[in-house]
C-alpha cells in the first residue's frame, strides 16, 4: 500500500490515475454505448423490454428492414447531398477566405476572428436564424435574390422538396465555414515566407505560386480540414429539427436525423440503433483518413 | 510598400466580407425588434421602423426563458467541470509521455471526437433508462455530453501541455517536487491560459447543447434553452420576432464572451492540435 | 577520498534501444567529472539517471554512500543546470532561486537572506526581482548555477549548460563554473558535447560511445594516451590526422600509404610488417626542410588564423598540420614536415584500439 503511495507520489501511478479516470469515464459513457448500440442492433426492441438487457435476438432483420424502408435510398442520397456540398462549399469558401486574409492589411486577425462566432453559436440558433432568412413568403433571402434578379417567384426553401436539402445545406455551410477557414489560415501561416520569395525570384506568377507552393505544403492541413469537415458534418443534428425536421416526405432527411426520428419518434429503438451503426461505419472511415492525416502532429 | 492603398482597399472588402457573413447575426437583432406586422413587410425593411425592445421581457416572461437559461447554465457547468477535471489530467498524461500506448490512447481517443451523437444518444438512451438516470435528468444530460466534449478538450489541451518545456518539470522534480507537486505548482500554472480557453469554448459548446437534452429531459422545467427554443420551431413557425428575441437573448452572453476573448481563444484553437 | 556517486553496471533499455551498456563510473567527492561524447552516446542519460529523472533498468546507483535506485529525484539531494535553464518563467529570479528551500520548508526570511547572498556571488544582486524572460542569455545562466548553489547539494549536476551562449560568453563562464566549483568545493558532473569544455575545466574525463565508456582519466591523459582512435579522434582541436601504414622490417619504423619512400620512427619495437592506423596530431607535426624531415608532404590549402596556420595536404587521406610561427608555405608547395618518435601513436587498423 505504501509503496502504492509512493508510486501516486513520484512515480508512474500519478499518470495512471490521471489517464485512467479520462478513459474510465469515456469508456463507460461512449465505449459501452457503441458496444451497446451494436447489440441492440440485433435484437428485437420495444417498450416492453427497454428496460431488460437480454432481448430476443433479430438476427439481420433490423438491417434488412431498415434497407427495405421506403425511405432508405432517399436518405442515403440525401445523406450523400449533404455530407458532399457542404464540405465542398465550407472548404472552397473557406479557403478563399482564409488566402484572403493571409494578405497583410490592417485588422486582417481582427476581422478574420469575428467570423468565428458562427462556430460557437448554438446550432439550434442557427437554424431558427437561418429558417427565418430561408422561409419562403417573407424570408428575406428571397427578397434579395429577386432584388439582384436571379429568380422571379420566391422560393420555398424549407417546404419545397426540391429546395429543402439545400436549406440546411445553405445553413451548414455558414456554420462551418469559419472553422475551415481558420484552420486553412493556420496552414497558409506556417508555410515560410521565404518559400513564395524563392519561388518569385524563380519567375512563378501568382497562380503557379499557388499550385507549386501553397497547394502542396498545405496537403496535411488539407487532408486534417476534410477529414474534420466530413467528421463534422455528419455529426450535424440541430439544424435539422430547426429548419426542415427532415421534411417534406423526408426529402431533407439524413442518417443522422433519421435515426433519432426511429428511436425518439417512432420509440423503435432497434432501427434506431440500427441505423447508428451503418452510420458508424461511415464515420469510421472517416476517421481514419483522419487520423492518417494528422499522424505527423499525433507523434510530432 | 510602394502602393499604400492597397491594404486600405483589402480592408474595405473585408469589412464588406465580413459583414455579409454575418449578416443572419444582425437579421436576428433587427427582426427582434420589429413589431409583429413589420416582420411581414414586403419589402422588408433592413431597419426596424420603430425599434421596440419590449418584445425581450414579454418573451422572457412568455417563455418561461429564466428556467430555461439556468438550465442551460447548469448543464454546460457540470458538462465544464468533469471535462475540465478529468480531461486535464489526461492531456497532461498524453502529452508527457511518447510511446505505442500513448499513440493508442490518441487514436482512441480521436475516434470517439469522431462519434455523432445521433449515434450515441440512442444506446446511452436505453442505457440510462437501465440504470435507472433517466429519473435525473440533467445529470444525465450532462455525463453524456462532457463524454462528447472531452476528447476535443483532450486533444487541445494536450497541444497545450507539449508548449511547456518538458526541463521545467525536471526541474522542479530535482528541485525536491513530487509529481504531484511539480504538476500543480510548474505544469498547472503554465498551461493554465490554454486551459482555460479550452474551459470556455467547452461552456460554450455545451450552453447550446441540444440533442441529449431533447431526447433524455422531458420534464418542462429542468429542459435547457436550446430545447425551449425547439418548442416553439418548425418548419411552420411565424412569431419570427419572439424567436428571433428568444435567439438574441441566448446567443447574445455567448457572442460577448467571444468577442472580448477573441484573440486568445483564436489563438488558443491555432496553436493547439488543429494545426 | 570517499566516492560521492558510484555507479555500477548499470544498464538503460528504452524500449528495444540500449541506451547504457554496463557503465560502471566512481565519482571522488570534489571532483569536477566530464562526460563528454557524440550525440546519443549516453551522456545526457547517465546524467539524467543520477538525478533519478530516469529509472536505470539495473545495475546500483550511490549518491553519498545511500543506494539510490528507485528513490526520487527530490530524495536525491542533487542540483541540476539544464541545458535551456529551465528558470520557472511565471517566478522572479528570488522566487526562481529560493523555489527549492521553500519546498524543503525553508522559512521566508531564511529564504530571502539566503537568495541574497546566492545572487551576490553570482552577480544578481540588482535582478532579483525580474522574471527570466526579462533576462539575457548570460544572466539566465547565472539564475540557473544559483538556483542550483543555493541549496547546498550533494552534487551539481550539468547538462550541457553552455551551449546556447555565444562563444566568448561560452569562454568566460566555463571559468567562472570552474572557480566556483572550487570555492563551493562541490562534487560536479558535467555532460557537454564540446571536448574543450571537458578537457579545460574537469578533473576527470569520461568520454561515452554508443552507451559505453570508451576511456576515463585525467584530461592530459586521454590526451596523451588514447585507448582508441574514437577517443584520439574526439579529444584535441584541430582533430587528429589517422594515416594507414605498415610497421618496417625492423619494428621500430612505419611506413606511411601517402609517403612510401620515408618512414616515421617509432618509440617502441612493434611486430614488423603490421597493418597499423597512424594517428598523428596536427600540433606535433613540425614543418622543417624538406631535406632534413622525415615526411614530404604536397600542400593543397593554407588557412591562417594570425596566430595559428592550418597546412592541409593534398594526400590521400588529407592531413592537417598546425604550424604556430609565421610560414610562408603556399598552396603547390612540398613542405618537410618531423614528429618525435614518442608522439606518434598506432591503432589496430580492424578493431581501431590502440596499440
Amino acid at each position: 500500500m505504501a509503496r502504492f503511495f509512493n508510486s501516486m507520489r513520484d512515480g508512474i501511478g500519478f499518470d495512471l490515475i490521471l489517464v485512467g479516470a479520462a478513459m474510465v469515464f469515456l469508456l463507460a459513457l461512449a465505449g459501452l454505448p457503441l458496444v451497446y448500440n451494436i447489440l441492440m442492433s440485433f435484437q428485437q426492441v420495444d417498450m416492453f423490454t427497454l428496460g431488460d438487457l437480454f432481448r430476443p435476438l433479430a438476427g439481420l432483420t433490423n438491417y434488412v428492414a431498415v434497407v427495405n424502408a421506403p425511405e432508405f435510398w432517399l436518405v442515403t442520397k440525401n445523406t450523400l447531398i449533404f455530407v458532399f456540398t457542404s464540405m465542398a462549399g465550407q472548404f472552397v469558401l473557406g479557403f478563399s477566405l482564409a488566402l484572403f486574409f493571409a494578405q497583410n492589411f490592417p485588422g486582417a486577425a481582427t476581422i478574420r476572428g469575428l467570423f468565428l462566432v458562427s462556430w460557437v453559436m448554438p446550432g439550434l440558433v442557427v437554424g431558427a436564424i437561418w429558417s427565418w432568412i430561408l422561409a419562403g413568403d417573407f424570408g428575406v433571402l428571397n427578397t434579395i435574390l429577386k432584388a439582384m434578379g436571379i429568380i422571379e417567384a420566391p422560393i420555398f426553401w424549407k417546404s419545397d422538396p426540391n429546395f429543402s436539402i439545400w436549406a440546411v445545406v445553405i445553413a451548414n455551410i455558414w456554420l462551418g465555414l469559419a472553422f475551415n477557414m481558420l484552420l486553412l489560415s493556420v496552414g497558409l501561416a506556417a508555410i515560410p515566407r521565404d518559400l513564395y520569395e524563392a519561388a518569385e525570384l524563380d519567375g512563378a506568377n501568382a497562380f503557379q505560386r499557388f499550385w507549386t507552393i501553397t497547394l502542396p505544403m498545405m496537403r496535411s492541413t488539407i487532408g486534417a480540414v476534410l477529414s474534420l469537415g466530413l467528421i463534422g458534418t455528419l455529426q450535424q443534428f440541430d439544424l435539422f429539427p430547426a429548419l426542415t425536421e427532415g421534411g417534406p416526405a423526408n426529402t431533407s432527411n439524413v442518417a443522422g436525423y433519421w435515426a433519432w426520428q426511429m428511436s425518439f419518434k417512432l420509440y423503435d429503438f432497434a432501427k434506431g440503433a440500427t441505423i447508428s451503426v451503418m452510420m458508424f461505419v461511415l464515420v469510421l472511415i472517416a476517421s481514419v483518413v483522419y487520423v492518417r492525416s494528422t499522424r505527423h502532429e499525433v507523434r510530432g | 510598400m510602394t502602393r499604400p492603398y492597397v491594404p486600405w482597399f483589402l480592408l474595405a472588402i473585408a469589412l464588406t466580407l465580413a459583414a455579409v457573413y454575418l449578416f443572419p447575426l444582425y437579421w436576428m437583432y433587427v427582426t427582434s425588434l420589429k413589431s409583429g406586422s413589420e416582420i411581414f413587410a414586403n419589402p422588408p425593411t433592413f431597419w426596424p421602423v420603430e425599434p421596440d425592445l419590449s418584445i425581450y421581457p414579454s418573451v422572457w416572461f412568455r417563455r418561461t426563458m429564466q428556467t430555461f437559461m439556468w438550465n442551460s447554465v447548469l448543464i454546460a457547468s457540470g458538462v465544464t467541470a468533469i471535462t475540465v477535471l478529468l480531461g486535464t489530467g489526461c492531456a497532461y498524461v498524453l502529452a508527457r509521455y511518447r510511446s505505442g500506448w500513448i499513440d493508442f490512447g490518441l487514436f482512441m481517443i480521436l475516434m470517439l471526437q469522431v462519434l455523432p451523437a445521433s449515434v450515441m444518444i440512442t444506446p446511452l438512451f436505453v442505457g440510462f433508462n437501465q440504470l435507472g438516470l433517466l429519473n435525473y435528468p440533467r445529470t444525465a444530460v450532462v455525463l453524456a455530453a462532457a463524454a462528447k466534449a472531452m476528447p476535443f478538450f483532450v486533444v487541445l489541451v494536450r497541444a497545450t501541455f507539449m508548449s511547456v518545456p518538458r526541463e521545467l518539470e525536471e526541474a522542479a522534480l530535482v528541485d525536491g517536487n513530487s509529481r504531484i507537486g511539480a504538476f500543480f505548482n510548474i505544469v498547472l500554472p503554465l498551461a493554465r491560459n490554454g486551459i482555460l480557453v479550452c474551459a470556455i469554448l467547452t461552456f460554450m459548446s455545451s450552453f447550446g447543447e441540444y440533442i441529449y437534452s431533447k431526447s433524455i429531459i422531458q420534464n418542462g422545467a429542468m429542459q435547457p434553452a436550446s430545447v425551449g427554443l425547439s418548442g416553439f420551431l418548425g418548419p411552420n413557425s411565424s412569431d419570427w420576432n419572439s424567436i428571433m428575441a428568444y435567439s438574441a437573448i441566448y446567443v447574445t452572453p455567448i457572442l460577448a464572451v467571444f468577442v472580448l476573448l477573441q484573440r486568445r481563444i483564436v489563438s488558443g484553437l491555432t496553436s493547439g492540435a488543429l494545426k | 577520498m570517499s566516492a560521492q556517486i558510484e555507479l555500477s553496471n548499470i544498464d538503460k533499455h528504452y524500449g528495444a534501444f540500449h541506451a547504457l551498456k554496463d557503465v560502471s563510473l566512481s565519482i571522488e567527492k570534489g571532483s569536477f567529472v566530464a562526460l563528454v561524447g557524440p550525440s546519443g552516446c549516453g551522456k545526457s542519460t547517465l546524467l539524467r539517471s543520477i538525478a533519478g529523472l530516469e529509472t536505470i533498468t539495473s545495475g546500483t546507483l550511490k549518491i553519498a554512500g545511500q543506494t539510490m535506485n528507485g528513490v526520487p529525484p527530490r530524495k536525491r539531494d542533487v542540483a541540476m543546470v539544464f541545458q535551456s535553464y529551465a528558470l520557472y518563467p511565471h517566478m522572479t529570479v528570488e522566487e526562481n532561486l529560493t523555489y527549492s528551500l521553500r519546498l524543503h520548508g525553508v522559512g521566508k526570511a531564511e529564504a530571502k537572506v539566503k537568495a541574497a547572498e546566492v545572487a551576490a556571488t553570482t552577480g544578481l544582486s540588482a535582478l532579483l526581482k525580474r522574471y527570466p524572460r526579462e533576462l539575457s542569455g548570460g544572466q539566465r545562466q547565472r539564475v540557473a548555477m544559483g538556483r542550483a548553489i543555493i541549496r547546498n547539494p550533494k552534487a551539481f549536476l550539468f547538462d550541457e549548460p553552455l551551449s546556447n551562449l555565444d562563444a566568448a560568453l561560452r569562454v568566460h563562464m566555463r571559468k567562472e563554473i570552474r572557480a566556483l566549483h572550487d570555492r563551493l568545493g562541490a562534487t560536479s558532473v558535467y555532460v557537454t558535447h564540446d571536448q574543450i569544455e571537458a578537457m579545460t575545466m574537469a578533473d576527470h574525463v569520461v568520454v561515452m560511445r554508443d552507451g559505453v565508456i570508451e576511456q576515463q582519466g585525467s584530461p592530459l591523459e586521454l590526451y596523451d594516451r588514447p585507448v582508441s582512435k574514437f577517443v584520439a579522434g574526439f579529444i584535441g582541436s584541430p582533430a587528429m590526422n589517422f594515416v594507414p601504414g605498415t610497421i618496417g622490417p625492423d619494428g621500430m619504423t612505419v611506413a606511411l600509404e601517402i609517403a612510401q619512400s620515408l618512414s616515421l620512427p617509432l618509440a617502441r619495437h612493434q611486430e614488423p610488417g603490421r597493418k597499423v592506423l597512424v594517428g598523428l596530431r596536427p600540433e606535433h607535426l613540425v614543418i622543417g626542410e624538406p631535406e632534413q624531415a622525415t615526411l614530404r608532404l604536397p600542400v593543397a590549402v593554407v588557412e591562417s588564423t594570425g596566430s595559428m596556420t592550418f597546412v592541409t595536404t593534398s594526400t590521400e587521406p588529407e592531413m592537417t598540420v598546425v604550424e604556430t610561427r609565421r610560414t610562408t608555405v603556399r598552396p603547390g608547395d612540398t613542405i618537410g614536415v618531423s614528429i618525435a618518435p614518442n608522439q606518434v601513436h598506432l591503432f589496430d587498423p580492424a578493431t581501431e584500439k590502440a596499440i
